[in-house]
């Protein structure tokens, strides 16, 4: 589509090949009154299509005083495995990591013991809790219940509800007690015993923070979503779902800022924003029940 | 703060080294090839090949000219840190722990390990601060350790002492013209290695860590235990932070029990505790193996850790990291306005 673009007024699409060498308008340099500058560039892109490029720039000097010593290393060739390697970091050996916050306090330690005896105590509450068959109300799990082939639990008419009293589950985990009550992982209680998540709850995000957005173009990427959004506040993460077999962006995306107020931006201002060429739907993700 | 990740070692990190500028980091590993990187964006400078061995320890000299290496294929190398090139190669009978450059960068020392027959000790040479120098083969001095294996040593202010740290825990002063015994401390517990010995900024004091699960500071000049940082988890390594007061702690479950724990159970953070009031202040999490090595910055505007997990991670600090004050020093602080 955009070939045709770029080659408008032409019939025969054999004569593309030979137009290779279309002649790019000079860039522009308009100096704004408001001391910013605008420079309007062409080039061709690697498929050989004319690529405008508007940039608006505002020029801040800023000095940096840095030891000759370091400037002079900076300009040191590369050698060893990394020669001929072009100037800046590389991606193999390079990365960024998670976003860490180090808060200094006096009484850290104080903390983390509070923390601790937390779940102690979750430990010893879930100690206590007895068994009771729902059956019989023998202290038994209601599946070893000697009853259970001949009785219905009690005062309970229907199979399927299986998990008003979440502490009859631990130990089977919630799977199908005495009948066809299979209840999903995710309806299952508290004791419905999820397991310790990886990490110590390194993912545990903050939704209230964290936007939906949708009607994404399929060619984005999260380097320039995060360059968009980073504009209205510290980006903490962004995901973007992406096609497994294509990689291409499969329309949706969340981000998550360290602050609501600046989600709350976010959200008001990228609403209706066009991006690609799709206008993007920006709502607050709903925290999954 | 956001973490950048060096990724190009193979193996695990054994030593991580600042330049005296802050502006280089220099990292050594287990896979044999030692590495230079840009501590501003973590950009990987270059490589410098020839050990055939884990490489175990690097130092590189004051005007960040001359860079020392020492590894298991029993051969302490020194280059040029601008090209990579091989200047020298020292060869010993056993491998060689630990590397250090005298703070006028004309002495370097290599700690030696102990072997069947072969007795672990100290070596000093004389070195020759240009790249283009022919460098003497012959060591200046020789300390035999024959008690204990020492397992890391420094030269102190103006290279008038010698301090090692031993296998035993101890902590021993030698004079640094002669390798003459001065003093000696059981500074760690009995049996418990000194794993790591790190100056301050004028070398008139050192922490030391130990798998005592403490780390300790100590004078220079009459060896006395001024602080003792308390932990719960084996130290590898202790750093003091130039420009606050704090010291920085790394360590973790030895690595080979790493495989029977979660990575919470295995402590495998960075603990920052103040130096004077021998709190813990906060914690850096990241690794997923224990920290064998933590290296400040000299300037205080980063600080680096290598992992068993065979990563570095380079920490920029943030404002609030250099605003925090204990409330006394606050008062002190705004009394002296």
């Amino acid at each position: 589509m955009s070939k045709a673009q770029t080659t408008q007024g032409r019939t025969d699409w054999a004569e593309d090949d030979d137009d290779d060498a279309i002649t790019l308008p000079p860039t522009q340099i308009n100096k704004n009154k408001d001391g910013t500058e605008t420079i309007i560039s062409y080039r061709l892109d690697d498929q050989g299509r004319k690529v405008k490029t508007t940039r608006r720039i505002k020029k801040v000097t800023v000095r940096h005083t840095v030891n000759p010593r370091v400037a002079e290393r900076k300009q040191w060739a590369k050698f060893g495995v990394e020669v001929n390697k072009p100037k800046g970091p590389t991606a193999d050996t390079t990365s960024v990591g998670e976003d860490i916050a180090l808060k200094l306090s006096m009484n850290y330690k104080a903390a983390q013991q509070e923390e601790k005896s937390a779940i102690e105590q979750k430990k010893v509450s879930l100690k206590e809790t007895k068994i009771k068959c729902r059956i019989c109300s023998g202290e038994h799990w209601t599946s070893k219940c000697p009853y259970k082939d001949t009785m219905a639990p009690e005062g309970e008419p229907a199979p399927g509800v299986a998990d008003d009293e979440g502490s009859q589950n631990e130990g089977v985990g919630g799977l199908g007690q005495g009948g066809s009550s299979y209840v999903p992982p995710h309806l299952r209680g508290k004791a419905g015993v999820t397991g310790e998540r990886m990490g110590g709850g390194k993912y545990d995000r903050d939704d209230l923070a964290t936007l939906r957005v949708t009607n994404v173009s399929e060619f984005a990427e999260e380097g320039e979503l995060r360059e968009i959004f980073g504009r209205f506040g510290h980006v903490t993460r962004v995901f973007l779902a992406k096609d497994r077999d294509t990689g291409r962006a499969k329309g949706f995306a969340f981000i998550s800022y360290s602050d609501r107020a600046e989600a709350q931006r976010a959200c008001d201002k990228m609403d209706g924003f066009g991006y690609h060429h799709l206008i993007l739907k920006v709502e607050f993700a709903k925290k999954s029940t | 703060m956001r973490p950048v990740l060096l990724s190009g070692h193979e193996r695990a990190l054994t030593q991580v080294k600042y330049s005296s500028d802050g502006d280089l980091i220099f990292t050594v590993a287990k896979d044999q090839i030692p590495s230079v990187w840009f501590s501003a964006n973590g950009e990987r400078l270059g490589s410098y090949s020839g050990h055939v061995g884990a490489v175990w320890t690097v130092d590189v000299n004051p005007d960040t000219t001359l860079l020392a290496t020492g590894a298991a294929d029993n051969t302490m190398r020194l280059w040029n840190v601008k090209t990579g090139k091989l200047l020298k190669t020292w060869e010993f009978e056993s491998s060689i722990k630990r590397v250090e450059f005298s703070p006028d960068g004309r002495q370097l020392l290599g700690v030696t390990e102990r072997r069947q027959n072969v007795l672990p000790s100290i070596m000093v040479f004389d070195i020759i601060p240009d790249v283009d120098a022919e460098q003497s083969s012959e060591h200046a001095l020789r300390i035999i350790c024959d008690e204990s294996k020492a397992t890391v040593a420094g030269f102190s202010y103006n290279a008038k002492y010698i301090i090692a740290g031993h296998e035993d825990g101890t902590v021993t002063q030698y004079d640094g013209k002669t390798g003459e015994y001065i003093d000696n401390i059981q500074a760690h517990e009995e049996e418990m290695q000194v794993t790591d010995l790190q100056w301050s900024p004028d070398r008139t004091y050192f922490i030391t860590s130990s798998k005592d699960k403490s780390a300790k500071l100590i004078t220079t000049d009459d060896l006395e235990v001024l602080k003792t940082y308390v932990t719960d988890t084996p130290l590898n390594s202790a750093a003091i932070f130039p420009v606050k007061d704090y010291v920085i702690l790394g360590g973790g479950q030895a690595a080979m029990d790493v495989t029977t724990t979660s990575a919470r159970q295995g402590k495998f953070e960075a603990r920052f505790y103040h130096k004077i009031f021998e709190d813990e202040i906060g914690r850096v999490r990241g690794h997923f193996g224990p920290l064998n090595y933590v290296a400040v910055d000299p300037t205080g505007k980063s600080y680096a850790s290598g992992g068993e997990d065979g990563y570095v991670r380079l920490h920029h600090f943030d404002r609030t990291f250099f605003d925090f004050m204990y409330e006394v020093e606050r008062e002190a602080a705004t009394g002296r306005l």
